[in-house]
């Protein structure tokens, strides 16, 4: 099973148990035993990786030996062959066939391994990849559950008396409203400033005689009168 | 450790205001000091829960649980959160258990101002997508 298959099933876990514990805490222990043994696996991949490169060395070896021995009895063979002496420069030359021969043994045997460490290698990376993810995700589905019991302990601060508090409707309902009051009270308080200031300004004007600082009938008949005069 | 980190983002959060000036309060929420719990201010009905561990900061807030879902519509209700998880910013609907959730994560090593940026978002988006599923719900009771 995949790791989010079983993650998925350890979150829903208990779902159907109204009110009871809603993430399986068993499925969570069994994924961490998983994990554990994930870590297992990969610490012996490790050591078994380890050894492997040390008989792979050991063969490298070998095969370095034979290919300068293989050199070697070449030049010897050379040599034999300048003396004239034929047949000790025929035995050299068996000689190096058994060398070759075995040579194309180890080299095959140093392939083999090098096919084997790096797909060991790889396998590595992948499981360490592998359990980095496990880790965050039972991280994450452990913190979850934390949180849900925080969410039953404040829903159930909240229900007790009146249970349509839970409602999620309401509560935007309500956040809405007090939004709405908060910038009706900000824009009456943007109009009440307006108007002390526009009365201010009045005030002011009238001390500074530039508005009649008395309205009255009689002034009003008078300015009438003016213009009355003027047209 | 995660505890230290949790308590010390929490002193952060708790100097900072939100870019309208909105106050945030904090509370640790249990006593193992694993959970935060965030209000912000004339939002109280739906606190954000906030964890911390060495992969992620996670905020979470409740939605509202199956019963508060028209069964009929249930469904409809959930294919449409789906297609609207791309287009929500920075959040994204998912359920815990029997309860439906808004959450968002970050880099433990994000900075407090994108934590706060996550936490204004939340909050927004929680409202905006009760808003937009209430079709789905039943009539509050």
């Amino acid at each position: 099973m995949s790791i989010f298959k079983k993650l998925f099933t350890a979150a829903r876990g208990g779902a159907t148990e109204v009110g009871e514990a809603i993430i399986d805490s068993q499925a969570i222990r069994i994924l961490e035993q998983e994990l554990r043994d994930s870590k297992k696996a990969l610490n012996d991949a490790k050591t078994g990786l380890t050894s492997i490169m040390a008989e792979k060395m050991g063969v490298d070896r070998k095969v370095k030996e034979l290919t300068a021995k293989i050199t070697e009895h070449e030049a010897y063979a050379i040599q034999a062959m300048d003396k004239g002496d034929e047949s000790l420069a025929l035995d050299v030359a068996n000689k190096i066939a058994e060398f070759e021969h075995e040579l194309a043994i180890q080299q095959g045997i140093l392939d083999g391994y090098q096919t084997k460490v790096s797909s060991l290698k790889k396998m590595i990376r992948q499981s360490e990849r592998n359990i980095q993810a496990m880790d965050r995700e039972v991280s994450v589905v452990k913190t979850t559950a934390k949180v849900q019991q925080a969410n039953d302990l404040a829903s159930a601060k909240f229900s007790g008396s009146n249970s349509s508090m839970r409602s999620a409707t309401d509560s935007l309902e309500r956040i809405k409203a007090r939004q709405q009051k908060r910038e009706d009270q900000a824009s009456a308080a943007v109009d009440l400033e307006s108007e002390t200031s526009g009365d201010d300004l009045q005030a002011r004007l009238k001390n500074a005689g530039i508005v009649d600082s008395e309205s009255s009938g009689s002034s009003i008949l008078d300015r009438l009168k003016k213009q009355k005069a003027q047209s | 450790m995660s505890n230290e980190t949790l308590e010390q983002w929490m002193k952060d959060l708790a100097e900072n205001k939100l870019s309208d000036g909105t106050h945030l309060s904090i509370e640790m929420f249990d006593g193992e000091n694993t959970v935060a719990c965030i209000k912000v201010e004339d939002r109280e009905e739906f606190p954000i829960y906030m964890t911390i561990d060495e992969g992620q900061i996670l905020c979470i807030s409740y939605l509202f649980g199956d019963d508060q879902v028209n069964p009929d519509k249930r469904a409809a209700m959930a294919e449409a959160m789906l297609i609207m998880n791309v287009s929500i910013p920075l959040s994204a609907f998912s359920k815990i258990g029997d309860q439906y959730i808004m959450f968002g994560a970050l880099s433990p090593k994000a900075s407090i101002d994108e934590l706060l940026h996550e936490i204004e978002l939340l909050s927004d988006n929680v409202l905006e997508a009760i808003e937009a599923v209430s079709d789905y719900l039943t009539e509050a009771a």
